[in-house]
């Protein structure tokens, strides 16, 4: 045989070689989906229902404290509903009151409650309660001005308590176990 | 002695002085690093969840405690403090003008107004001390004056001799003002007719103390 016959033999040869090497593709296999579904995360938030109120002793409301001026024996009390919404199966958060530094041009002539956080069924939340997702709903805040009636002759007239400063802060806890990552 | 002058200065060898320098870079950097890993951890609490929401109670303001006072006659006008703190003395004019022949009474007023500014209820008490009767050492006017003082709802009622019969001499009197409102108090002035003659031409002044408070 010439050259060129061989080379056409060797090639035909190469050629059903790689055939028969496709058959190698036939030979059993399988594939799974690992089935491991979707990471979803939990949800933290805490938004006012609506703008708090400020009522008088005797529960009427106060449209408009920045136009309101008080006289010593008064009692105003400050109200402010939360809706505090926790998700996720480890989720564990405080809630807790801020910016509470005395701001006060009343001296020792009115008296400031301490901010107190309340749940659906009146229960205390107290800066070290742990809130779990089960806690979702509204929690009310509730704060009292009193300016007392001891209050002398002229004392603290256009006096100011600013309570700008005020917040409510939700903050989650680390998971036990947590990676610290 | 503990403080001493004398001072002696050594000069390091510069081969001390390098190994003193790579001793104070290697500080110097773990120093860093522990900064850096106190901040991380710190930082690290931050790091999960949080949510603030501001309370916006705003600012709570205390009202004003003002207290005018406006004659009958003139309508001449004063606060019962005074911008530096201090109470105010206001002078009445009487009706009628000039001296007050004796068994015969001249008046004076005065209108207070509860001008505050306060938001809720804010009625107040106004009551008048005993009249202080100050007349001169030289003149006695004091025995033969009497004063009466009654409160009234209208400057106008003051010159009516009627509003004073059931008062008592050198006595006292209330009114309460509510927000925005006024009272009035309404002063009669006598000289009796028993007085000497040779007291006539002196004058007498009379203060009448008024407090004001808050009910």
């Amino acid at each position: 045989m010439n050259k060129m016959a061989k080379g056409a033999i060797a090639t035909a040869v190469g050629v059903i070689l790689l055939a028969g090497g496709g058959g190698t593709l036939a030979t059993w296999n399988q594939a799974q989906n690992s089935s491991m579904g979707s990471v979803v995360s939990g949800d933290l938030n805490l938004v006012p229902v609506s703008a708090g109120a400020w009522t008088d002793k005797a529960g009427k409301a106060i449209t408009n404290i920045a136009a309101y001026k008080v006289v010593p024996g008064e009692t105003l009390t400050y109200t402010q509903q939360l809706d505090v919404t926790l998700s996720g199966d480890l989720m564990a958060a405080t809630l807790k009151v801020t910016g509470e530094t005395v701001n006060n041009g009343f001296a020792a002539n009115a008296v400031v409650s301490t901010t107190a956080l309340k749940n659906a069924t009146d229960g205390a939340v107290l800066p070290t309660t742990t809130l779990r997702a089960a806690d979702t709903g509204k929690v009310t805040a509730t704060t009292t001005f009193a300016f007392k009636e001891t209050t002398a002759n002229r004392e603290s007239v256009n006096a100011n308590y600013n309570f700008g400063a005020i917040g409510y802060e939700l903050k989650q806890l680390a998971p036990a176990g947590s990676n610290g990552l | 002695m503990y403080w001493a002058t004398n001072q002696y200065t050594t000069t390091p060898l510069p081969t001390e002085a390098a190994m003193k320098s790579t001793r104070a870079l290697k500080a110097t950097g773990l120093v860093l690093v522990a900064v850096v890993l106190g901040l991380l951890t710190v930082q690290g609490s931050y790091a999960l969840w949080n949510k603030f929401a501001g309370a916006n109670a705003g600012t709570v303001q205390a009202a004003d405690f003002r207290i005018s006072l406006t004659d009958t006659k003139t309508g001449d006008y004063t606060d019962m403090t005074l911008a530096n703190g201090t109470a105010a003395t206001f002078a009445l004019s009487t009706t009628p003008t000039g001296a007050v022949v004796p068994g015969h009474s001249t008046y004076a007023g005065v209108q207070l107004g509860n001008v505050t500014n306060a938001g809720g209820d804010f009625t107040v008490r106004a009551t008048t001390a005993v009249p202080v009767i100050d007349n001169n050492a030289v003149s006695a006017l004091a025995p033969y004056m009497q004063v009466k003082v009654v409160a009234a709802t209208a400057l106008s009622q003051c010159s009516q001799a009627a509003l004073y019969e059931s008062a008592s001499s050198n006595g006292t009197a209330t009114v309460d003002i509510a927000k925005t409102a006024t009272g009035v108090f309404c002063f009669q002035i006598t000289l009796a007719a028993t007085m000497p003659v040779n007291l006539s031409g002196q004058t007498a002044a009379i203060a009448v103390p008024i407090t004001v408070n808050q009910l």
